[in-house]
């Protein structure tokens, strides 16, 4: 992402620079104090001042040493940055969201000056459009336009059709076959009536023989059709199987940003829907277009060889039916969607009521919901009634219309007839050439909206396609056996740069120890959690793993190594005991069983009737909380982590099972390296140090009775927590809640691994 | 930490976090900072910069406003629920604010739409003057906020309003028409 934008020499004569003073960042304050668009103003940054230059003149100076620090403010759609001095903010200047993200990136770059460094802050975000054509980058570092890499959307269509050459010969010689027929029967039909029927000596083996030609010829047109259109579906199919199956693992391949970015529909619509019209167009346009457009081509030219007056007059009606067919297909789409939108409307309405029946039940909604869901079903008979009138009435008017040349045709081609200047036979085969071609110029028309659809659908795979995994092993990347010491070195992380969510992290975990992170949600915990997975990868910072840049290290040997249990764990469809074997699917019966005894699974899995071999529906659907976690303690056991990570692991537990899990988790944690996130704060009781988090840093370190003693935001957790717990009770005289001196408990007080509380 | 945390404290916070505070030209007195930001006194409390928020920045862009302390853990000071119940200074001063905070340019006439490749390349004039910009295709960019206004969200997440679809020309309406 550029943080330095060129400047015009006039601008930068405006600037003055002084001696050994360098142009650190530029970024264009694109709309004014009011709120309006306009150019040529920037926000420059140099080693010693902030200067402001509106519209070719210099408005604005701030030397660097009179101000403690520079700010930018996201804000709807916007952003402003502002000069801070002893606590009083001046606004320097406005930005629309296109460079929001710079902004921030330049606040830090001026905190690094000011520090007395001299580096440049790079972002290595992408620019989201091309700076120099201006054309949009769906998630890639490069225009392909500008670098001249793209493929073109066509050469991505070839490359699908590769390993499937034999078959689209196939194809393509039944395309030829199919063709040829079409033009033979009205010649065929020709002959009959000419040669035989007209004929002086009429022989009726004659027509036998030509009437036969044409059952032959009208079969094997079927036939070829039918061959066509079975490879055409079959070839179709293999493409998208392929397509399928490449999109996937490519979505695999990417980074976790990109997915969550982007809803679980949308990435399923690109996998499923976009490969699907892809098919489709092989099946019902690809598999036709040679056919027809060879014919069209060949009619023509038959027809106005054959008599030239009458092929105008055909072709002077073609105007007309190809207005006809390209309008009313646009009422027909339009009327089409609106009936789909309908429909959605009331297929939401019912899941919405359905799943949420007993609300509806518990507030007595069931009136005023059926009244809701009449509404939308009347809304919806409203505009299929009128979508099936409208078709009734204008689907024969139209083809009446379309075809309204033919009748012209025939009246002239008829006259020639008696004039004797054309033979019936002739106007017959005439007639037939005419219809044919009408049907090729409706299907014709379709075809710009029918490429269209296939070269969005593949724009938008080729959009995942072209994507670039951002988190990707580098070279120099080793495997490395974990031993356990963890260290976050100025770590800084926000999802959207622009909102860092981890600011400035420093933490050194030991070989074994279990830290508890503690703090309010939205505190950062979480994100923390994800940079320790390298799901994600920190902005600025390191984090070292025994002292090795996690970078550094291969991201599948990395992974192997981690255990996780979070609060709401994946189980996959399929039995107990393949999920707890997904981390390692060699492991041995007797290793799948110890794990789950240690896990206390086993218990209840033996007590199940199907066993081990219990099917586990989509999401677990079939088990209980606590015995999804225990098979997920189980899972992160087998895999014998070398780091371990603990989110709400125990939240949304009864006290009963919450007991099971803490004996299982406590087995589990011995000896390794633990980051454990919970809300509930008793099941951090054996942690080695708590990490309290506030504000997006680190703000207490240490043990239970350390930060109890210091009476810091983890006191006053613990205390949130208990008076919580103990209901209104702290508001009754027998608890006076003394300003001073009011001892928290030494350890969490019992009540608090209770259910309440949260 | 210098500030002790007690229980009492604590539920002092709660209560006032529970209370709705209307402010109003008896009570609040607003004045601009001079540096661009607006500072707030209510009684004994003063604020050096307040921010102000629609609460129903949808339906309503002068009314219900919530006036607040910034900063990572902004609190809510008071509510302005009328735009009328401050002078009409003050309601200049919140308008200022409101325009620093908001930026959402009205479509006043489509120029041009371009599609390629799966983006939409926009020509328009706004109330804040001509620009380009850029949607996604097939995404979220055409958000309807009611049956005939839409917001427009381009892809560096810049917002842009059309008020009334049908108000557009027949012209404009067809190069829309692929979006709604």
């Amino acid at each position: 992402m550029i943080l330095t934008y060129d400047l015009s020499e006039e601008n930068k004569r405006l600037l003055g620079l002084a001696e050994g003073e360098e142009v650190y960042y530029v970024l264009p304050l694109d709309i004014d104090m009011q709120g309006h668009f306009r150019r040529n103003s920037y926000f420059v940054m140099t080693n010693r001042r902030i200067l402001r230059l509106e519209e070719g003149t210099l408005t604005g100076v701030y030397p660097l040493e009179e101000y403690d620090s520079v700010k930018s403010e996201p804000q709807i759609a916007c952003g402003f940055v502002y000069v801070e001095k002893d606590g009083v903010q001046t606004i320097v200047g406005r930005y629309s969201a296109k460079h929001l993200t710079r902004f921030s990136y330049m606040s830090r770059g001026m905190q690094i000056l000011k520090s007395g460094r001299t580096e440049h802050v790079i972002s290595n975000e992408y620019e989201h459009s091309c700076p120099k054509c201006g054309r949009g980058l769906p998630g890639i570092k490069e225009c392909p336009h500008c670098s001249g890499k793209k493929k073109g959307t066509i050469a991505t269509f070839l490359g699908l059709l590769r390993g499937h050459v034999p078959m689209m010969l196939m194809i393509v010689f039944f395309m030829l076959l199919a063709t040829g027929i079409t033009i033979l029967n009205p010649v065929v039909q020709k002959h009959l009536v000419d040669d035989v029927l007209l004929a002086q000596t009429r022989s009726v083996k004659a027509a036998v023989l030509l009437l036969a030609a044409m059952f032959v010829l009208t079969m094997g047109i079927a036939l070829v059709n039918a061959l066509k259109s079975y490879y055409c579906s079959k070839m179709g199919a293999y493409i998208t199987e392929d397509l399928r199956g490449t999109l996937f693992r490519k979505i695999q391949s990417l980074s976790l940003s990109f997915i969550l970015d982007r809803s679980p529909g949308e990435l399923m619509n690109r996998v499923m829907m976009d490969t699907n019209r892809v098919k489709m167009f092989f099946e019902s346009v690809f598999c036709n277009l040679f056919t027809i457009v060879i014919l069209f081509v060949f009619v023509t030219v038959y027809m106005f060889i054959l008599n030239w007056k009458m092929a105008l007059i055909a072709f002077a009606f073609t105007p007309l039916s190809l207005f006809l067919s390209m309008s009313l297909r646009g009422n027909f789409r339009k009327r089409y969607r609106l009936q789909g939108t309908k429909s959605d409307n009331m297929n939401n309405r019912l899941q919405d009521v359905i799943s949420g029946m007993s609300v509806v039940k518990s507030y007595g909604q069931e009136k005023k919901e059926s009244e809701r869901f009449n509404e939308t079903t009347e809304e919806f008979a409203r505009v299929q009634r009128s979508n099936e009138v409208f078709f009734a009435v204008f689907f024969p008017a139209l083809s009446f219309l379309m075809g309204i040349g033919i009748y012209f045709v025939t009246f002239i081609g008829g006259r020639s007839v008696l004039l004797g200047d054309m033979t019936p036979g002739e106007l017959i085969q005439f007639v037939n050439y005419t219809g044919l071609l009408y049907q090729y110029i409706n299907w014709m028309s379709n075809m710009p909206r029918a490429l269209m659809n296939l070269l969005t659908s593949l724009e938008r795979i080729g959009d995942v396609m072209e994507q670039e995994p951002t988190i990707v092993d580098g070279e120099d990347c080793i495997c490395h056996e974990i031993e356990g010491e963890i260290t976050f070195r100025h770590a800084s992380f926000g999802y959207q740069s622009y909102q860092p969510v981890v600011e400035d992290v420093n933490l050194t975990v030991k070989k074994g120890e279990m830290i508890g992170l503690v703090g309010a949600s939205g505190t950062g915990k979480s994100t923390l959690i994800n940079l320790l997975m390298h799901l994600y990868e920190v902005d600025d910072g390191q984090i070292l793993v025994d002292g090795i840049d996690m970078k550094k290290i291969k991201l599948a040997d990395y992974h192997n190594q981690l255990g996780v249990v979070l609060q709401e764990n994946i189980l996959f469809a399929g039995s107990i005991y393949q999920n707890i074997a997904y981390a390692r699917p060699d492991a041995s019966i007797e290793d799948v069983i110890r794990v789950a005894k240690m896990a206390n699974a086993h218990e209840f899995i033996t007590k199940l009737p199907d066993g081990y071999q219990t099917y586990v529906g989509e999401h677990g659907g079939n088990l209980s909380g606590g015995e999804k976690q225990r098979i997920a303690i189980a899972r992160a056991m087998l895999g014998n982590p070398r780091l371990l990570i603990l989110d709400e692991a125990t939240a949304s537990l009864d006290t009963e099972s919450e007991y099971l899990i803490q004996r299982a988790l406590g087995r589990l944690t011995k000896g390794r390296t633990t980051f454990a996130i919970a809300h509930r704060l008793s099941t951090l009781k054996d942690a080695d140090r708590l990490v309290v988090i506030d504000g997006h840093h680190i703000a207490e370190v240490g043990s239970h009775e350390e930060l109890m003693e210091k009476k810091g935001i983890y006191y006053h957790l613990v205390q949130a927590q208990m008076s919580g717990n103990m209901g209104l009770r702290s508001e009754t005289p027998d608890m006076p809640p003394g300003p001073h001196g009011h001892q928290g408990p030494p350890g969490p007080p019992p009540g608090m691994s209770g259910a309440a509380g949260r | 930490m210098e500030k002790e945390f007690t229980l009492s404290q604590m539920e002092q916070e709660t209560d006032e976090m529970l209370r709705i505070r209307y402010l109003n030209k008896e009570n609040a007195v607003f004045q601009r900072t001079g540096t661009g930001f607006l500072s707030l006194t209510v009684g004994e409390e003063t604020y050096d910069r307040v921010q102000v928020v629609r609460m129903f920045p949808v339906q309503s862009t002068e009314d219900l406003l919530s006036i607040r302390t910034v900063g990572d853990k902004t609190k809510e000071i008071g509510i302005v629920e009328k735009i009328t119940d401050v002078t009409p200074e003050t309601a200049e001063m919140l308008r200022e604010q409101m325009n620093l905070r908001y930026f959402m340019p009205v479509i006043t006439k489509i120029r041009q739409i371009k599609t390629e490749y799966g983006y939409a390349y926009w020509d328009v004039d706004t109330d804040k003057g001509s620009c380009c910009f850029t949607i996604q295709m097939g995404g979220n960019g055409v958000v309807h906020l009611s049956s005939n206004r839409v917001m427009i969200v381009d892809i560096d997440e810049n917002r842009f309003e059309i008020p009334d679809v049908e108000k557009l020309s027949h012209k404009e309406r067809k190069k829309l028409d692929l979006f709604l």
